[in-house]
């Protein structure tokens, strides 16, 4: 009643065989996961897919969205993590470099060098908001400085200024965004953090703050602010993680 | 006699699904374990056991975060356009029908319970699934519904702050994120499990389209691991495949 053939053969396909493809099909895909990074090849792809997606983030974007705090949520206070690439805590060294100053220049109308006490001299908000770290956590904490529209207007800040870089101390960081990110109301050079001035662990004198980009963007240790008609990239998005880093 | 049983589009986008589920997995776990917790900074998070605690590497894809989040919102594109395809297709074609819940679903589970677990002689009788896949055919889209929905949540917490806020703000969303691809992660495991201990029929039948009915589980009988159980009389003849 029963062949035993029909057992084996399913599609045309025998059980030897079919056990020899899947066999194979699976070893493959094993051996691509456990490749960590990915076949070399996709590289292309996944630089494509970064442009589309910049695309689509950019597009998405609106001024009118502001960060809150959600209602309850704690400070971070010093659960705040430091992060600096050099490799000891970057403190500007006054005998050696002088008094520290911001340098505001690029496509302005009128190029500037900021002191500390020029910065809080200037329009001042303080900004209870969330921190979003690329490695997922948040954190909420009060930021204290000059909006990043009044810097702008300040030095006349050119039509054909499409970017911003924001360059530091800390070895070569650096970060360029889009000026529209830039320019969103909640995007401070910030001297202030939980009502005190700036500490070294933090980006001392001075960093930008926005909640509106990734940790990583918000370059510390400020030294120099250049508006730029081209993009610069940045310390990390030249090192693969993705330039636009918006939230 | 083997007959058409999976539509092309059905076969294409399941194995395109495969890479894309293992892969996003692979690579959220890798971004996952750059903080492997919840709990926002100076604070703690009640719901998840294992706070920082990584996973273990060789489930990690992507190598670093950067790598891993390339892939990451790389191929999110691809699960959302393969799974609406699918969608599209299962509801225009009327495949659908074959795995939304009807009445008695619920009794039929358990009446599949009862035959897994050596209570019940005979297999149950089924239409093109049984009802224990039915529920896992119908639950996985909303999984990865809700795989997609919060996963945007969290990448734009300002942007589409309403959305981030609907899973209960950026911590909520992050954690529903992982929960949905747990669901996601513990059905696809059974799944293959299943296939390979009980329908192994149904694996070609994924790649041809074809299944010849004479050997579905039902026919045969099967509960998982069936043929290393000692042969026995069976208790009634299989119905004849019309």
């Amino acid at each position: 009643m029963t062949e035993p053939r029909k057992f084996l053969t399913i599609g045309g396909i025998d059980r030897r065989e079919f056990l020899a493809i899947g066999g194979g099909v699976f070893s493959a895909a094993f051996l691509a996961a456990c490749d960590s990074s990915g076949p070399k090849s996709a590289e292309k792809l996944l630089r494509y897919a970064e442009r589309k997606n910049l695309g689509v983030e950019r597009a998405l974007f609106r001024h009118t969205a502001i960060d809150k705090v959600q209602a309850g949520a704690h400070d971070a206070g010093n659960k705040l993590p430091s992060y600096f690439v050099s490799p000891t805590v970057p403190v500007w060294d006054e005998t050696a470099r002088g008094k520290w100053a911001l340098e505001v220049s690029g496509l302005v109308g009128k190029p500037m060098r900021l002191s500390l006490d020029d910065l809080q001299r200037l329009p001042r908000v303080s900004n209870r908001v969330n921190h979003y770290c690329v490695e997922g956590w948040t954190a909420v904490e009060t930021w204290t400085g000059v909006p990043f529209t009044e810097l702008a207007k300040l030095v006349g800040a050119l039509p054909d200024a499409h970017y911003v870089d924001f360059q530091s101390f800390d070895d070569d960081y650096h970060e360029s965004w889009d000026i529209e990110s830039a320019m969103h109301p909640q995007t401070v050079v910030a001297y202030g953090l939980d009502g005190k001035m700036l500490e070294p662990a933090h980006g001392a004198p001075a960093r930008v703050y926005s909640p509106i980009k990734l940790g990583y963007k918000n370059t510390k240790y400020l030294t120099k602010i250049v508006f730029l008609p081209k993009m610069n990239g940045g310390y990390w998005s030249d090192r693969g993680y993705e330039w636009y880093g918006g939230v | 006699m083997a007959k058409k049983r999976h539509h092309w589009i059905v076969r294409v986008t399941h194995w395109v699904n495969v890479v894309a589920i293992i892969i996003m997995v692979g690579s959220g776990l890798q971004i996952f374990n750059a903080y492997p917790a919840f709990a926002r900074k100076g604070e703690l998070f009640c719901c998840y056991p294992f706070e920082h605690k990584p996973v273990p590497a060789w489930l990690t894809f992507g190598g670093w975060l950067a790598g891993a989040r390339n892939w990451h919102f790389a191929m999110m594109w691809v699960l959302v356009v393969n799974g609406l395809i699918y969608l599209a297709f299962v509801y225009l074609h009327g495949e659908w029908r074959d795995l939304v819940p009807r009445k008695g679903d619920i009794r039929d589970s358990w009446q599949m319970l009862k035959f897994y677990t050596f209570r019940r002689k005979d297999h149950p009788h089924q239409g093109k699934h049984n009802a224990l896949q039915k529920a896992t055919y119908f639950t996985l889209p909303f999984a990865g519904l809700l795989a997609v929905l919060t996963g945007i949540a969290i990448w734009k917490p300002v942007q589409l702050s309403w959305l981030t806020a609907l899973f209960g703000g950026y911590v909520w969303a992050r954690y529903w994120h992982f929960i949905a691809m747990v669901v996601i992660v513990v059905l696809s495991v059974v799944h293959v499990f299943m296939v390979f201990a009980v329908d192994p029929y149904s694996l070609p039948s994924m790649i041809t389209g074809n299944y010849d009915e004479k050997l579905s589980p039902e026919a045969r009988n099967a509960r998982p691991f069936y043929h290393l159980f000692p042969r026995r009389a069976r208790p009634t003849p299989p119905p004849e495949a019309t």
